[in-house]
């Protein structure tokens, strides 16, 4: 059993980590590293890139709205489908990225670096080709997208989460020292929710007595506070080398680039390295 | 004379000795008490946790805004 003074350290540990957090914001951001907490195994893992899949399949699926409704305004938009070409090959590295890796966060937060920032170079070009009235117009068309495919992401990640999350009520099981097996495969099944499992956990412990509902919180906090250091140190390795790693990227995909003969996209890549060469501060996102 | 101002002088020191002795004793249970509640993990603080075990269904990452 945990004692509540180690419980006490263990939370100086987690003041210690918010403070690497906050003076470690420039390279990688707090919203990142608390994603990463689930990718301890393989299955946060593959949520993790997989969702990742589906924001990128996501903004693609907006800018091709975008660039038609640009076209038929008579706009250039050969600068914009350049940038969603250069998503497309992103695509097609998270689709390969392996979430058993050993290095899986890393390649996680090196693609949703890049991600954001193909987003946010298609969404400043735009800004310079339309007025408010008519962003807001594009805006309107393309919130509520969907289509078959984003649904299929959809399932795929709402499958995963009730693995991940099976998993985890088998641990609190674990510590809580009672099972129920019917609970689990119901929720496994899809007839209860996750917010049902909550609830019927929650109630069992609360019945508990207090020496025993101390030991399930004391150990509760322990492994939330562990998961959060170890997602602070891969985030923190993952934050070394970041530049290196991302010029490497860029390398690759202009190779890939040149063997398709484009060459916008390969114009597009190009000046991004020029870019991160003329800006390198060997800060990531 | 004497015996009476000694017998009522023992008297007041028995009593101010068991106002002291009454007053530490109840003290010390305060304090046992508001250390145990310290200590104690309420209810709401375990459903926090238990809560924050499981992830969201409809859970997304956030890459930004096309437009």
């Amino acid at each position: 059993m945990i004692s509540f003074s180690s419980l006490a350290v263990a939370d100086e540990a987690e003041e210690a980590s918010d403070i690497v957090s906050a003076t470690e914001e420039t390279n990688i951001d707090n919203e990142t590293v608390e994603e990463t907490e689930i990718m301890n195994n393989s299955i946060g893992a593959e949520i993790r890139l997989l969702q990742l899949e589906k924001a990128i399949t996501k903004n693609l699926l907006k800018g091709e709205r975008a660039v038609e409704v640009l076209k038929a305004l008579g706009h250039n938009t050969s600068e914009l489908e350049a940038i969603l070409d250069e998503m497309r090959l992103l695509l097609a590295e998270v689709q390969e990225a392996d979430p058993e890796a050993h290095d899986s966060v890393q390649i996680f937060v090196d693609l949703k670096s890049d991600a954001r920032a193909l987003t946010k170079q298609f969404r400043d070009k735009i800004r310079e080709l339309l007025d408010d009235a008519k962003l807001n117009e594009i805006r309107e068309q393309i919130r509520e997208m969907t289509n078959d495919e984003l649904e299929n992401y959809s399932k795929r990640i709402r499958n995963r989460i009730r693995q991940l999350n099976r998993n985890q009520l088998h641990r609190l099981y674990g510590i809580i020292g009672e099972t129920n097996e019917t609970l689990a495969e119901e929720y496994e099944n899809g007839n209860i929710t996750v917010g049902q499992i909550k609830s019927q956990v929650c109630k069992t412990v609360n019945q508990m007595t207090k020496e025993k509902k101390n030991q399930i919180f004391s150990e509760l906090k322990e492994y939330k506070i562990r998961r959060k250091i170890n997602a602070q140190v891969s985030a923190d390795d993952a934050a070394t080398n970041f530049q290196v790693r991302e010029q490497t990227r860029l390398n690759n995909r202009l190779q890939k680039a040149e063997t398709t003969n484009d060459a916008q996209l390969q114009q597009q890549i190009q000046n991004r390295i020029g870019n991160k060469t003329n800006n390198g501060n060997g800060k990531g996102k | 004379m004497n015996k009476k101002i000694i017998s009522i002088l023992s008297l007041f020191i028995i009593l101010v000795a068991t106002a002291i002795t009454f007053s530490h004793f109840n003290q010390s249970t305060t304090d046992t008490q508001d250390s145990s509640s310290y200590n104690d993990a309420t209810d709401e603080q375990i459903d926090e946790e238990i809560d924050d075990s499981f992830l969201d269904e409809d859970d997304e990452i956030e890459i930004g805004e096309m437009v």
